[in-house]
């Protein structure tokens, strides 16, 4: 660094000036500017330089806090962009995506298989089981009443037994 | 003054945010750059607030600081603001041509300085143009050198030389 302490100004005015003219030169700037230290200006207030260092105290965190938003966004840029070169990458370099077969559906029944093929009923459903004896009953009385084995009233048993049949029937399917 | 190894470690202290370095930096240059701001405006309370200015965009630009003089690095900052304020004062005469004389006298009526008398210094300063008074008060609150001086005003250094012997003459006559 070219100091001022280490200019050789009439070295640097012979540069564009003869030498008599340098040393004139250089004797008018050195009085000049001893006018100058002769004439100094005011000095600022020691309220004023207190106020400016208040000034900076107050600034700097604020400015702390700027460099942490600063660091933390580009943290959060940096991770967004690794996640959607990742997500782009994965895309374009999976030769599979347009050659891949589709997967076959599956299906489910909402009764188990067991229980659909099951040719064990009573085991399988209580009520349906109860369900079954009933109409069995209903239907061993209804073909003793048609052939004669009951001595009742024929019309009105035949009768109550179908609307019982009948009652069964709903039931079962309100189930 | 320091020497250039204490600077540097103020330098690194504000730049990690360490308001007791800032202080160190105020008290060094303070006295320096108001006396710049002072003899170029004439005026106590606008040197006042250029001079809270410049410390304030200090603190914003010390991260750009990227080495070399710091002195010039400084007082860039400090013509800039001085620009900036000419710049603002010209809009503030076209705004209000009825106090044109009043925002005049204001900017360039000399005060008292400290001791109460007159400063027959900025009276004659007054009277030169604010290019050469600039570059005055540059080369000498600034101290820098007149190679660094002619970089930081992008010219010759031939040009500088000139421009500064001349306005110091005249001021040495003006003066005498």
């Amino acid at each position: 660094m070219n100091s001022r302490n280490d200019e050789n100004l009439k070295e640097l005015f012979e540069r564009f000036l003869s030498a008599e003219q340098a040393e004139s030169s250089v004797e008018d700037i050195q009085k000049a500017e001893q006018i100058l230290r002769e004439h100094p200006a005011p000095e600022p207030d020691n309220m004023l330089i207190a106020n400016i260092k208040a000034e900076i105290a107050m600034r700097l965190p604020a400015k702390r806090t700027n460099i942490f938003i600063k660091i933390a966004s580009k943290a959060i840029y940096a991770a967004a962009a690794i996640l959607i070169i990742s997500a782009i990458s994965l895309n374009l370099f999976d030769d599979n995506v347009n050659t891949r077969e589709p997967t076959p559906r599956q299906y489910g029944s909402i009764i188990p298989t067991a229980i659909w093929e099951s040719d064990d009923i009573t085991t399988d459903d209580a009520d349906l089981a109860i369900y079954t004896i009933e109409i069995e009953q209903i239907e061993e009385e209804l073909r003793s009443l048609q052939s004669g084995e009951d001595a009742g009233n024929g019309d009105s048993s035949l009768s109550e037994l179908e609307m019982e049949l009948v009652a069964i029937n709903n039931d079962f399917w309100k189930e | 003054m320091t020497n250039s190894d204490d600077l540097a470690q103020l330098i690194i202290g504000c730049k990690s945010g360490d308001s007791k370095c800032f202080s160190q930096v105020v008290d060094m240059y303070a006295s320096r750059c108001y006396g710049y701001f002072y003899r170029l405006t004439g005026n106590r309370d606008l040197s006042d607030e250029l001079l809270s200015e410049l410390f304030v965009k200090l603190v914003e630009k010390i991260a750009s600081y990227k080495g070399g003089s710091f002195e010039g690095w400084l007082f860039r900052i400090a013509s800039n603001i001085f620009h900036d304020y000419l710049r603002s004062k010209q809009r503030r005469k076209k705004l209000l041509k009825v106090h044109k004389e009043q925002i005049e006298s204001e900017i360039t009526e000399p005060k008292k300085s400290g001791d109460e008398q007159i400063d027959i210094l900025q009276i004659q300063l007054k009277r030169m143009d604010t290019d050469t008074r600039e570059l005055i008060m540059l080369r000498f609150y600034s101290q820098l050198s007149f190679k660094e001086i002619a970089k930081m005003r992008s010219e010759p250094i031939g040009t500088t030389l000139a421009k500064l012997h001349r306005g110091l003459k005249k001021l040495r006559e003006l003066m005498g």
